[in-house]
This record gives structure tokens, C-alpha cells and sequence, in this order.
């Protein structure tokens, strides 16, 4: 035991050899020797102790069978001396390492080379522990190995410190890999040394491109006086957050939000995340915001018990309340007792997904007052489309309310004022039938007296009277004839304003053909052609019209008295863009200075005395001609005959 | 006026003038005889149904032939047209209206009413004492009346 346990120790084996060496020098040498073996055994012994205390040790055999263990061996092996003693090392085998590590050491051993590795072993429990394994072969004289001497250091708790932290590194690895935001690993000299995919996503470059890049190449020129105040901001302090305008490889830009941090290696990391998405959110969001915030209307939104939950400044406007007065109050309190049952309703309408349009209804202001409005009510739905809320437009249509009211107002005033107005036509037209009927009647009774007793004194007394006096007599009347011509002329003229027209498709030869019938005795005794063109049908009343042809016929004929050879023609003929119907003669004409006189009531270009007239027949002719929408006016020179154009066009009644 | 003979013709007329020439009229185509002259449509209805002053009358005696004015005091000529031809004792007596009035409304009430002819009295004296003979002519001596039993 003691032998082998001196053979274990390398170093102590060597001394004791030198120790006898030098003892074979002498007697004295000798006893010195054996004083100074004795010291070192004691040496050895005490070095065996400590090497005990400090190292797992086991001496095998050539073939590997353990010959010797340490306690520590045991302990750590949890076998006892006497399971482990005849054993090879498989019984702590944990299998852990591949066979040629195995054939690799046994090579080193098996060649007299010592053999220094790490090894995994497994104990008698099934527990595994690491061992700093030094394995020194010891040969006999023929250079064979004799034993192999194993001593093992437990490294148990630095393998797994190392385990863990390769756990925690790969951890680490793969939230930087898989980070969605990008993350960038920069040197003290701000040259990025790292990149995580997302990142390269982001920049459109590849990690090895970044890599030696420096921010300025990745940010916008207007950011790049920036990047050194951002650099020693990061270093100065543990946390910086800034957004930065960033260019990709293709030179398109995005905003990215960064986090840096100066990192405990001195390198610095930074996180970006691109925020172009949410930064158009947060427009769209803030602009639908001010739209709703300038509104005039009021646009409230409530959840589904009716709790306001957001209040514009339309609503504040109309309804005199502020949003901190009405946010999380019931709405409830704008809608005036005898309506509470609308809300319900309302309410009741969205929870049914439908939507509540233009509702004129009264709501209650702060003040007390009330006020009319239109109300739109539609559901707001949450992401999953499930209905939580309504939201309400409300606007003020008091101002309307009043126009309409306004105009209900008018209306009847002015269906008042129609009524009155019609009532005094009617009387001024039943004055005016009254009047002519008298002048019809009571006027024409004188005339006739006039008329009849002159006669009467000329029957009676004519023989008896000198010339002049029957001549006086036959002046007398004539004037009452006259008058009484003037008079049925001015009543049929004031007739046409009054009687309805009654229109009908008219066949315009026919009623000029029917109308020069009537002329016959104008025309008999005389020379006068008469040339009727091509006359389209008219839509008209036929005997006012026929009074219109008749008229004019009956000027051409007249003033045509003294040709010899009168010409009347008749047509239809294109006058100045217009279509109109034309009666031509070849008459006495008359002067265009004049004309404005023409178609004035007993108005006359003429002397009676050259021509006989009432001058109404124009003026007939005019208004009939005004009633059916149409327009008369004639062209002329004195002595070169006269044309007068009529047409009949629109609709109106005078 | 003259109530032993049989009247031929009742003129009702207001306007002194023209009763005046149309009695001239009358005279001149001989019908001079058998005239009554009634000055108002009261005078014209009692006359014709022999009532008051006239109950001694016989309705039946006539007359022949009525000339109506239409503007008269007190009872107006569409009245007393009314009455004639809403009478069956008188509605078979020719009524000529006779009237100054040209206007329409009269023209189309007094035809509705059953008048047998409607005369505008012109203003010419030679027309209106040729309007006046035809009418004598036609209605008293042409015109064939019927009997009418009481």
C-alpha cells in the first residue's frame, strides 16, 4: 500500500532515487541519506495528503482496471471503494463523448505521452459530473506502460456555469435575430459591427454591407449633423429615444423610432423600429380628429347605455355644455322629459345595427332653452365588429325651423294676397262687363235718337228747309253714325282682353280664304289680284284669329282703294330669323316714323277723308296677336304699299 | 190702350226716343192699330197675363207678338222673357228681343230663355226702321202662330 502509494508520486519517486544515490558515498553520507529519505518520505506522505485533499485520483492497470481510487474518487462517484476496485472506467462512462475522443486519449496514453482533456462521467446515481482529467502513463523498462495514473479536478459547477451561459447567450442571439424591431451593434468608433435581420429588412442592406457602416450612411443628409450630439448623448447616459429620418439602399425613406444604449463592452446598441405605418395612423387619426373638432355640427359619441363618451366642440357650441361637463354623463339630460322615450328608441335602433337618419327633433341646452335639431345616429363597432357605441351628429336647425316657418307664412300670405287680388280682378272685371254693357246699351240709345229724329225732321220737314239746314241735319248723322261705329269697335277691342281663348290646331288657308269671303263687298267694282302662298296651320283661337286676317285684309283692300292695279298677297315667308305670316299690298303705305303709332287704339296714319276707319282694327289685331304669344310689326314707305308680319309663337296670354 | 180689338203686337220699351221711332217705325209699315206700348217689365207682365189695369183682358186676345226690350225699370226684359216662356199659356207667343246690347251673355241668356229672335237696334234710322217693318211683317203677317187653347 505504502509502495504503491509511493510509486503514485512522480515528483516524490524522483527525489527518493536522488536520495539513495547520494548515499552510497559513504557511511556518513549514508546515515545522512537515510535521515534525509526519512525526511522526504514524510515530505511525500504529507504531499500524498494534500494532493488528496485537492485532486479525484486513480491509478489503473495497462488494461484500465482500476487498481487504486482516492475518497474523492468515491465521492464524487458516489461508488464505494470496493465496486470500484477490478473495474474499468466504463462503470463511470456517461457516454457523453464521441468514440474517437475515447481512441484519441488511449493512443496518447497507450504511446507514454501524457493525455490532458475534459470529461464528462456519470456517477453510481445516474448523476453527471465534469472532471479536468490528467491522465500521466507510467512505463516499465521495456517502455511499456506499467500504470496509468488519472488525476481529476471536479469542474462540475463550471461546466454547467459555462452551459449556462451558452443557454443564455443563444437566447440572447435569437431575440436579436428575431427581434422585429431592428437592432444595430456599433464600436466606440460608431462603426457597426452587427445587424439583426430585421434590420437589414428595413435598410434594404445585407449584414455584411453593414458592417463598417457608420449612421451617416443610413439616415437622410439633413440628419447626419445629428448623429455626434445622438453619440455622445448615448454615451452619456443609459437610455436615448429619438425618431430619425432613415434612407434605405434604394434611397426611399422611412421615420424609425430609436432606442440606444451604451453597452457594458463599450459598443453601443440601438433599436429601430419604423413607424410609418403608425406615424399615417396618427395623421389620419389626428386629422379625422380635427375634422370632428371644426365641425359645426354636433358629433357626440355614447356608449350603448347612453354615457357620453366624446364631445365636440360643435356639440359644446349648440348645446352650451363643455366635453368635462358632459364625458361620462348620460346623454339623457339634452332630451327634454316628454321625449325620453326617443333615446330608447334610438338605442334601441343601433343595438339592431341600423341607423337612425335626419331625425328633426328638440333637445334641451344648458341654459334650459330648446333648441331644434336633425339628428344622425350610426353604431360604432369595435375591431371584431361587435356593435359598443353609437355615434350621434346632431345639427341645429332652428334657423331652418324658422325659414320654413317663414316661408309656411308667405305662402299663406301670399295664397291670402292671390285670393284678394283674384277677388278685386273679378271685381274690376265684372266692373268693367257692367261698364260696357252700359256703353253697349245706354250709349248707343242717344245716338240712335240723334240719328232717328234728324231723320224724322228731315222726312217731315226737309221739303220746307233750306239746303244748308238739311245738310246741317245730314252732318248731325253722320257724327252719330260714326260715334256708334267708334263705339262697337272699342267694345269688341276691350271684348278680346276678356274672353278666353279657346286654341285649336287651325288650318291658316282656310281661315284667310274664310276671312276675304266676308271682304267681298270691299273688293266689288275693283281691280285687285290677290295671291295666296303656302300658309302652315297655326295653333290658335279661330274666330280671334280670323279677326286678325280679316283686319288686315280689309287695310290692304282699303288702302289699296286708289291703285289701279291693287295687289294683295298673303304668306308665310322667314322675316329676321323669325317664321311669320305676312299681308303685302301694294298700297298707300305710310311713313316708318309713324309706325310707332300703329297699332295705338284710334290711332291713324290717314285723314279720314282719304281713308275711313275707326282706328281700332291694328289695335285688335295686336292684342289678339299678344294673346297668343306672338308679335306683329310692319314695314312700309309712303306710296310703296305696306307689309305687316305677325307671329304666333309661345304660349303666353296677355 | 185699345182693348176692343185684339193687340197685335206689345212693344216694351222704357227710352221715350226710342219707343218714339220705333212707333214711327211701325206707323210707316201700318201696324199703327194694333200696338200696346208697355213702359216697364212690371207694366209688360200685367198687361200679358191681364192682371191689374188689364184683368179684363183675356190672355188668349194676345198679343201676336212681343217686341222686348232688355233694360227696363223695375222688372228687367230677361224676367219678364222668363216668365213668358216659363207660362204655358204664353209660351207660345213669338218674343223678338229688341235691345241696344251686343253683348254676348244677353244674346246666349235670351236664347236659353226661349226668345224667337234677338235684334241689335242700330244706330242708322234706315236700318232700324227696316229691322223694325221685317219683324212687323214676319212675325204678325207671315208667321203662321198657333192656337193656343186657354
Amino acid at each position: 500500500m505504502a509502495n504503491t502509494a509511493l510509486d503514485l508520486l512522480l515528483g516524490g519517486a524522483a527525489l527518493a532515487l536522488m536520495v539513495l544515490f547520494s548515499l552510497n558515498a559513504g557511511t556518513r553520507k549514508r546515515i545522512q541519506a537515510e535521515d534525509r529519505l526519512k525526511s522526504s518520505l514524510k515530505e511525500i506522505e504529507d504531499l500524498k495528503a494534500a494532493l488528496d485533499e485537492h485532486a479525484i485520483v486513480a491509478i489503473t492497470d495497462p488494461r484500465g482496471r482500476i487498481t487504486y481510487v482516492n475518497d474523492k474518487f468515491c465521492a464524487i462517484s458516489k461508488y464505494s471503494r470496493d465496486e470500484l476496485l477490478g473495474q474499468d472506467h466504463r462503470i463511470i462512462n456517461s457516454a457523453h463523448h464521441p468514440k474517437a475522443f475515447i481512441r484519441d486519449l488511449w493512443t496518447t496514453i497507450g504511446s507514454g505521452r501524457v493525455w490532458h482533456g475534459e470529461i464528462k462521467n456519470r456517477a453510481k446515481d445516474g448523476t453527471f459530473y465534469w472532471v479536468d482529467t490528467t491522465l500521466v502513463p507510467f512505463l516499465d523498462e521495456r517502455g511499456k506502460p506499467r500504470q496509468y495514473v488519472a488525476i481529476r479536478a471536479d469542474i462540475t459547477a463550471r461546466k454547467a456555469e459555462e452551459e449556462a451561459r451558452r443557454a443564455t447567450e443563444a437566447r440572447y442571439r435569437a431575440l436579436f435575430e428575431y427581434a422585429p424591431d431592428g437592432i444595430l451593434i456599433a464600436d466606440s468608433r460608431s462603426q457597426y459591427v452587427d445587424a439583426n435581420a430585421s434590420m437589414c429588412r428595413m435598410l434594404g442592406f445585407t449584414r455584411g454591407e453593414l458592417i463598417g457602416m457608420h449612421a451617416s450612411n443610413i439616415v437622410v443628409p439633413e440628419e447626419i449633423r445629428h448623429i455626434e450630439p445622438a453619440l455622445s448623448a448615448i454615451n452619456a447616459k443609459s437610455d436615448y429615444h429619438r425618431e430619425w429620418r432613415f434612407r434605405r439602399k434604394d434611397g426611399s425613406v422611412f421615420t424609425g423610432e430609436v432606442i440606444a444604449t451604451a453597452m457594458p463592452d463599450g459598443n453601443l446598441m440601438g433599436m429601430v423600429r419604423d413607424i410609418t405605418e403608425r406615424k399615417r395612423i396618427e395623421a389620419a387619426a389626428a386629422h379625422l380628429a380635427s375634422i370632428v373638432e371644426s365641425s359645426d355640427d354636433a358629433i357626440v359619441g355614447k356608449d350603448l347605455s347612453g354615457v357620453v363618451t366624446s364631445w365636440n366642440a360643435g356639440a359644446e357650441k349648440i348645446f352650451g355644455y363643455s366635453a368635462e361637463e358632459m364625458r361620462g354623463r348620460p346623454v339623457a339630460r339634452l332630451i327634454p322629459a316628454e321625449r325620453q322615450h326617443e333615446e330608447t328608441e334610438i338605442l334601441a335602433c343601433i343595438r339592431r345595427g341600423e341607423r337612425v337618419i335626419n331625425f328633426d327633433t328638440v333637445r334641451l341646452r344648458k341654459d334650459g332653452g330648446t333648441i331644434d335639431v336633425s339628428v344622425t345616429v350610426s353604431a360604432i363597432r369595435d375591431s371584431s365588429g361587435a356593435i359598443v357605441g353609437a355615434s350621434k351628429v346632431a345639427r341645429d336647425i332652428t334657423q331652418r325651423k324658422r325659414a320654413e316657418e317663414e316661408i309656411r307664412r308667405l305662402n299663406v300670405e301670399l295664397e291670402q294676397r292671390v285670393v284678394e287680388r283674384t277677388a278685386q280682378l273679378e271685381a274690376a272685371n265684372k266692373e268693367l262687363e257692367a261698364f260696357s254693357y252700359s256703353v253697349s246699351h245706354d250709349l248707343r240709345a242717344p245716338l240712335r235718337a240723334m240719328d232717328g229724329f234728324s231723320q224724322a225732321v228731315l222726312e217731315d220737314f226737309g221739303p220746307e228747309m233750306p239746303d244748308e239746314g238739311r245738310s246741317q241735319l245730314r252732318v248731325i248723322r253722320e257724327s252719330a253714325q260714326r260715334m256708334g261705329e267708334l263705339i262697337d269697335d272699342l267694345l269688341s277691342f276691350s271684348r278680346l282682353g276678356r274672353q278666353p281663348l279657346s286654341k285649336r290646331t287651325v288650318n291658316t288657308g282656310q281661315l284667310v280664304r274664310a276671312a276675304l269671303a266676308e271682304l267681298n263687298a270691299e273688293r266689288e267694282g275693283r281691280q285687285v289680284e290677290i295671291r295666296i302662298g303656302e300658309l302652315p296651320p297655326c295653333e290658335c283661337d279661330p274666330a280671334l284669329l280670323k279677326q286678325v286676317w280679316t283686319n288686315l285684309l280689309s287695310n290692304a283692300l282699303k288702302y289699296t282703294g286708289k291703285r289701279e292695279n291693287a295687289l294683295v298677297e298673303v304668306g308665310w315667308a322667314e322675316f329676321q330669323g323669325e317664321q311669320a305670316y305676312f299681308v303685302r299690298d301694294n298700297g298707300a303705305g305710310f311713313d316708318m316714323r309713324y309706325a310707332g303709332k300703329l297699332f295705338g287704339v284710334f290711332q291713324r296714319l290717314h285723314r279720314a277723308e282719304e281713308y275711313e276707319g275707326t282706328g281700332v282694327g291694328l289695335a285688335i289685331v295686336q292684342r289678339v296677336v299678344h294673346r297668343h304669344g306672338g308679335r306683329v310689326w310692319a314695314e312700309a314707305a309712303p306710296d310703296r304699299g305696306a307689309t305687316f308680319y305677325f307671329t304666333l309663337k309661345g304660349e303666353t296670354e296677355l | 190702350m185699345n182693348e176692343s180689338h185684339a193687340v197685335e203686337l206689345l212693344l216694351v220699351e222704357d227710352n221715350p226716343q226710342d219707343l218714339a221711332l220705333s212707333l214711327r217705325a211701325l206707323k210707316k209699315a201700318n201696324f199703327a192699330n194694333q200696338i200696346h206700348v208697355a213702359r216697364d217689365g212690371a207694366e209688360a207682365l200685367e198687361f200679358i197675363f191681364c192682371e191689374g189695369p188689364h184683368a179684363a183682358r183675356k190672355i188668349a186676345d194676345g198679343p201676336k207678338v212681343i217686341l222686348l226690350d232688355l233694360k227696363l225699370p223695375k222688372v228687367d226684359g230677361l224676367e219678364v222673357l222668363k216668365r213668358i216662356k216659363g207660362d204655358p199659356r204664353t209660351k207660345m207667343i213669338p218674343v223678338v228681343v229688341l235691345t241696344s246690347s251686343k253683348e254676348q251673355s244677353d244674346v246666349i241668356e235670351s236664347y236659353q230663355l226661349g226668345v224667337n229672335s234677338y235684334i241689335v237696334k242700330p244706330v242708322n234710322f234706315e236700318r232700324f226702321t227696316g229691322a223694325v217693318r221685317d219683324l212687323g211683317l214676319y212675325w204678325l203677317l207671315l208667321n203662321q202662330a198657333p192656337k193656343v187653347d186657354d
